[in-house]
């Protein structure tokens, strides 16, 4: 049973959905830098003190913002990378709100502590959550410094004024995060689900297809073999008969043949004609099996039609049975000569595709079943030959 | 060709002595043959000159396919008699150009039948080769008629001619004739070989073909006029 389509759909799902936040989290950052902090930088370059600090941070977090987006898209900031560069945007960022004008921390000329916010969702997207926590943590505390070194912690306006730059900053990012992961986990929990569900479904078609095979061996025995056994039990059929004799050899090499059904071989035809055979030999019948030719899949009905003929003529034999096994391009052939009486094959097997001769001269039961193959086979595709 | 009216020699080539021997046994009862040569190794082989080498395929504890197919390219007889059964491996033996293959469990009559034919360039087909030849289906095989595929299945399945005449409704000889113009068929294709050239003159000879039936074999070099 093939069940590793599973997992590994399962898995690409959850491969689909991290790489899809990624680019998401990689265009808002980027727009975020290099338009909105763009922007902001122009318009404000004669305030900052100084301008070049500002520029040197902004240039600093460009690339950070570069190298951390291919290494997220790569997969590749699991490891250390990602709180080095961390650090370096949250030091960039210093810079930047050191270099603000009095007054600036919160105003149309504060940038850097909202960008450090983004960078952190961006380098940290793969990392434990404390650690973007703690990022967040520090550039709310950044704008909270910057706003204190000007003195502007004074009045209630500038707290109110600092709790909701943070809520929309810090907190917007902070849930974006949350929601990211949640959808992610939501995800893993869908395709979870979806692969135990098919794990149920499979296993229950085993169980029944596991169920159906015991009924119908369970039917075979009670129709089949349980008279026969009553009989012999009430001492209606008498072992020394030779009819007796003769129906128990076919039920035993046909419980074989039943046995060597469910058996797990490279040729079940074959398996089941050897377990016949087997049978045969077992009452000192000098079974010669030769198979020659490439054998197609064939279904549990046709081996059976094929093997039908073959097990009463194994069954009668009396001292010799020879069984050949021939695979032409069209047809399967199975031939069981034997040394048994012509009243060994009842009428009803002779069916299309069993013929039975009796050869008196030579005193031999001679049976051959086909089975014609339904698409005729490529001369080519099947050969095993080498030749010059 | 052998030479006639007087004995034909037979040399027996087999890592077996106790084989060697029972061949040689078997040899004894027939009248017109007398084993000239025996050996157990693969210089054996080339050694002595006999009209009829049985040779075994494994020599030397190798199998010994390329020693057979010069042998058969210089023109010696060959009867391989070997306890492989393998299909390709027969077909391959078959191809070199050797007259006969007759695996050990088919015993004496079949390699009697077949060192006969071998000696007269006449084909014979046991029953082993003939279930090889009838599941043939590499893309080389040569096409074969209806009557001469069911001739060599039912040859390969009762291993009596007379039971497959009676089961066709022809002769004895008519069902001989089938399983001989298959085994010409497989003559003409593959590599050549002198053994092969000579089967085809002699089944022109014995009317089984038609030089016109040989038009297109590799084989056969129509005779200059």
């Amino acid at each position: 049973m093939n069940r590793g389509a599973g997992p590994s759909a399962g898995e690409s799902v959850a491969v689909r959905y991290t790489r899809v936040i990624s680019v998401v989290v990689v265009l808002i950052v980027a727009v975020w830098h290099f338009g909105y902090d763009s922007l902001i930088l122009v318009r404000g370059w004669s305030r900052y003190e100084p301008a070049w600090a500002a520029l040197a941070s902004w240039l600093v977090l460009s690339a950070v913002q570069l190298v951390g987006s291919v290494l997220l898209l790569r997969g590749a900031l699991r490891g250390p990378p990602a709180p080095l560069l961390t650090c370096v945007a949250l030091l960039a960022g210093v810079v930047a709100v050191a270099a603000y004008p009095r007054g600036g921390a919160i105003s149309d000329l504060s940038w850097a502590a909202n960008t450090v916010g983004w960078f952190g969702v961006l380098l940290l997207a793969q990392r434990p959550m404390r650690e973007l926590v703690a990022l967040l943590a520090c550039t709310v505390a950044l704008t909270t410094v910057a706003l204190g070194a000007h003195g502007e912690l004074g009045t209630g306006e500038a707290w109110a004024r600092l709790i909701a730059q943070s809520y929309t900053t810090a907190g917007i990012q902070l849930a974006f995060v949350l929601l990211s992961r949640e959808l992610h986990h939501a995800a893993r929990l869908t395709a979870d689900a979806a692969r135990a569900q098919a794990d149920r479904m499979a296993r229950r078609a085993a169980g029944e297809a596991l169920h159906a095979e015991r009924r119908r061996r369970y039917r075979y025995l009670r129709d089949r073999i349980a008279p026969l056994l009553h009989e012999l039990a009430e001492g209606r059929a008498h072992p020394g008969d030779e009819g007796v004799r003769r129906a128990s050899a076919i039920e035993a090499a046909r419980l074989r043949r039943l046995f060597a059904e469910t058996e797990d071989a490279d040729h079940p035809l074959l398996h089941e004609l050897r377990a016949c055979a087997d049978v045969a030999e077992r009452r000192d019948v000098d079974v010669t099996f030769v198979c020659y030719g490439e054998l197609p899949d064939l279904p549990v009905a046709v081996r059976r039609r094929l093997t039908d003929g073959p097990i009463l003529a194994l069954a009668s034999a009396r001292n010799t049975a020879r069984v050949t096994v021939v695979v032409t391009a069209g047809e399967v052939t199975v031939g069981v000569v034997a040394d048994a009486s012509a009243g060994a094959v009842p009428r009803a097997v002779r069916s299309a595709g069993t013929s039975v001769l009796f050869d008196e001269k030579e005193n031999l039961l001679w049976l051959e079943s086909r089975w014609r193959l339904p698409v005729p086979r490529s001369t080519s595709a099947s050969s095993t030959t080498t030749r010059w | 060709m052998a030479p006639t009216g007087t004995a034909l020699d037979v040399g027996i080539v087999d890592d077996h002595p106790v084989v060697i021997d029972g061949v040689r046994a078997w040899l004894a009862e027939e009248p017109g043959i007398r084993v000239g040569h025996t050996g157990e190794t693969t210089a054996d082989l080339r050694a002595g000159t006999v009209d009829v080498l049985i040779a075994d395929l494994s020599l030397d504890g190798r199998l010994v396919l390329s020693d057979i197919a010069e042998l058969a390219a210089e023109g010696r007889r060959l009867v391989v008699f070997s306890q492989f059964t393998d299909e390709s491996l027969v077909l391959d033996v078959l191809n070199t150009g050797v007259n006969g293959f007759v695996t050990k469990n088919e015993g004496q009559a079949h390699l009697l039948h077949a060192v006969r034919a071998a000696a007269a360039d006449r084909p014979y087909v046991p029953p082993t080769t003939a279930g090889v030849l009838v599941s043939d289906r590499s893309p080389v095989a040569p096409r074969l008629s209806q009557q001469e595929r069911t001739s060599l299945l039912w040859w390969f399945q009762s291993m009596s001619k007379a039971s497959v005449a009676r089961r066709m409704g022809v002769s004895v000889h008519t069902v001989d004739m089938y399983i001989k113009r298959a085994r010409v068929k497989y003559a003409q294709v593959g590599r050549p070989a002198p053994t092969k050239s000579d089967m085809l003159a002699r089944a022109i000879e014995d009317g089984l073909v038609t030089p016109a039936e040989l038009a297109g074999s590799a084989q056969w070099r129509p005779p200059a006029p």
